[in-house]
């Protein structure tokens, strides 16, 4: 029986340490307007005074966004987090006081997207 | 002559008398001797039946004693069969379960924008519930706990054990720390805190905060979980210390209807693996204090993380092939390595091959790669002086 127990494989656990309704403190989702990819994020100007210890992906976004603008999307490039999970930690922010949001300009037509993701495809072909 | 006859009568009477007395004396004498020898009769008999009796007794304990022996031997064969199977079935959840967690988080970063995300999210905290249990069942039957390869900050760590609880909003861990656990204890910590936990969890109140903060004291780490429940009284205390050091094993059988294996798994994780863990505190709401205690073994000191911006390779095509070799914190946040920290690289949690996969399945999926282009291009140049680590 014995030897048994020392031939176990052990299980391997390859998902990430943290999952992400922890990050998100199991928090909802923002509604679809809210945070949207274009939208311009930035550190509110004195956050010295923070109330309560960040999170280290929080941290991570405030230092991204310290003294300037970054879209939304492109923090949730940087961070390697999904952009849904960036949107929590957004909305969890801007409740803090921690940063300011901008809203993107109105979107003009539909149209443009559809241009955007031809430009997008032609760019992706280039690269590969 | 009448005076003549009447002592005639008297001596003849007196005759009769003495007669009569030495007949008496005679028979009593008889009897005497005959209820001596009945007496002794019967007191053989009692000293035979007393040997019969002794025998029999110490027969009938010699029977006791096998039957108690039979049937320890038979609940020990039928607690080994039982945790056999139970083993079995507890390592294909745990599996099941560790499978799972991988392909949910591919799902979500897939649809990371989606609304389904929202149920994505609780599916997984279902699913690492799950998961807790089936590993917990299987350490308890004697499987290994499960193994990750990398180290994790110690703050992760518990928020990996907060993750397998119900009530994982109730955690709060009231600071960071700068210290990693070395990847074969990951696991099981996480486990033996996710039971504490729980546990704290469920006998304190519904909104009663469950505080986690970290001391080091002197070479030994701890972990302290507060919670402001009712505490233990005496009794209880014992029992749960015997638990934890491992002196005392309970069997299977001998954890109930709703197991309550919690306590046995930690003193069995603690152990395996080397660490220690002690429930007898009083916390600073009058609840029970836990701290586990691991020696310096168990853990490192982590590299400090940069403070300043480190770009993180965002245009698509670089993510494939540059992102794997840079070297990662433990929050997954890119490192500098200008310094030569060539030699400390085994310890340095290098989040390789999984972080590939994250970075492609998730910033693929982000749009605004024209903004992205731009500032990819205004960063290429830094992060390509911190250059491919692996030597």
């Amino acid at each position: 029986m014995s030897d048994a127990h020392d031939s176990d494989p052990e299980v391997e656990l390859t998902s990430a340490l943290v999952p992400f309704f922890v990050i998100t403190n199991g928090r909802a989702l923002p509604p679809d307007q809210q945070y949207e990819r274009t939208a311009l994020v930035t550190a509110h100007q004195d956050t010295a005074a923070t109330a309560r210890t960040l999170a280290p992906e929080e941290q991570a976004i405030m230092d991204l966004v310290a003294n300037r603008m970054l879209a939304v999307a492109e923090i949730a490039g940087r961070t390697h987090l999904p952009l849904g999970i960036v949107r929590i930690l957004l909305a969890q922010l801007e409740e803090s006081g921690l940063v300011l949001v901008r809203k993107p300009a109105p979107r003009a037509d539909s149209k443009d997207r559809e241009l955007l993701s031809a430009v997008l495809e032609g760019l992706k072909n280039i690269g590969a | 002559m009448s005076r003549d006859a009447l002592a005639w009568c008297l001596v003849a009477m007196t005759a009769i008398a003495v007669a009569a007395i030495v007949a008496l004396v005679v028979r009593n004498r008889a009897l005497g001797r005959r209820k001596q020898q009945a007496e002794e009769a019967l007191k053989a008999e009692l000293a035979t039946a007393q040997g019969h009796l002794t025998s029999v007794q110490a027969e009938l304990a010699r029977y006791k004693h096998q039957f108690d022996t039979t049937i320890r031997q038979a609940e020990e064969a039928a607690e080994d069969s039982t945790k056999a199977v139970l083993k079995g079935s507890a390592r294909f959840l745990q599996s099941l379960a560790a499978e799972q967690m991988t392909v949910l988080e591919g799902i979500q970063g897939k649809y990371g924008n989606h609304p389904v995300l929202a149920e994505l999210l609780e599916v997984t905290h279902a699913n690492a519930q799950m998961q807790r249990k089936a590993q917990g069942i299987a350490v308890l039957c004697g499987a290994p706990a499960g193994r990750r390869n990398r180290p994790g900050s110690v703050y992760d760590v518990v928020r990996n054990a907060q993750s397998q609880i119900r009530n994982f909003r109730r955690v709060e861990i009231m600071q960071q720390t700068g210290f990693a656990l070395k990847a074969s204890a990951v696991s099981p910590v996480a486990l033996a805190v996710a039971e504490l936990l729980d546990n704290a969890a469920s006998f304190s109140q519904q909104d009663a905060p469950i505080e986690v903060t970290f001391q080091r004291i002197q070479k030994n780490l701890c972990i302290v979980i507060d919670d402001a429940g009712v505490g233990m009284n005496d009794e209880e205390r014992q029992r749960a210390t015997a638990l934890l050091s491992g002196d005392f094993v309970p069997r299977l059988s001998q954890l109930g209807n709703q197991p309550k294996f919690g306590f046995p798994l930690i003193g069995l994780l603690a152990r395996q693996y080397g660490f220690r863990v002690d429930v007898t505190g009083i916390s600073r709401y009058g609840g029970v204090r836990a701290v586990v205690l691991l020696p310096e073994e168990l853990w490192t000191e982590e590299q400090p993380a940069p403070v300043q911006e480190a770009p993180a390779p965002v245009s698509i095509v670089r993510d494939e092939q540059s992102a794997p070799s840079r070297p990662r914190t433990v929050h997954g946040l890119p490192k500098r390595v200008s310094r030569a920290t060539a030699p400390d690289d085994q310890r340095q949690p290098s989040r390789t091959a999984q972080d590939t996969g994250r970075v492609s399945g998730r910033s693929r999926g982000a749009l605004g790669a024209l903004q992205r282009g731009t500032i990819s291009g205004r960063t290429f140049d830094s992060a390509a002086t911190e250059g491919p680590q692996d030597a």
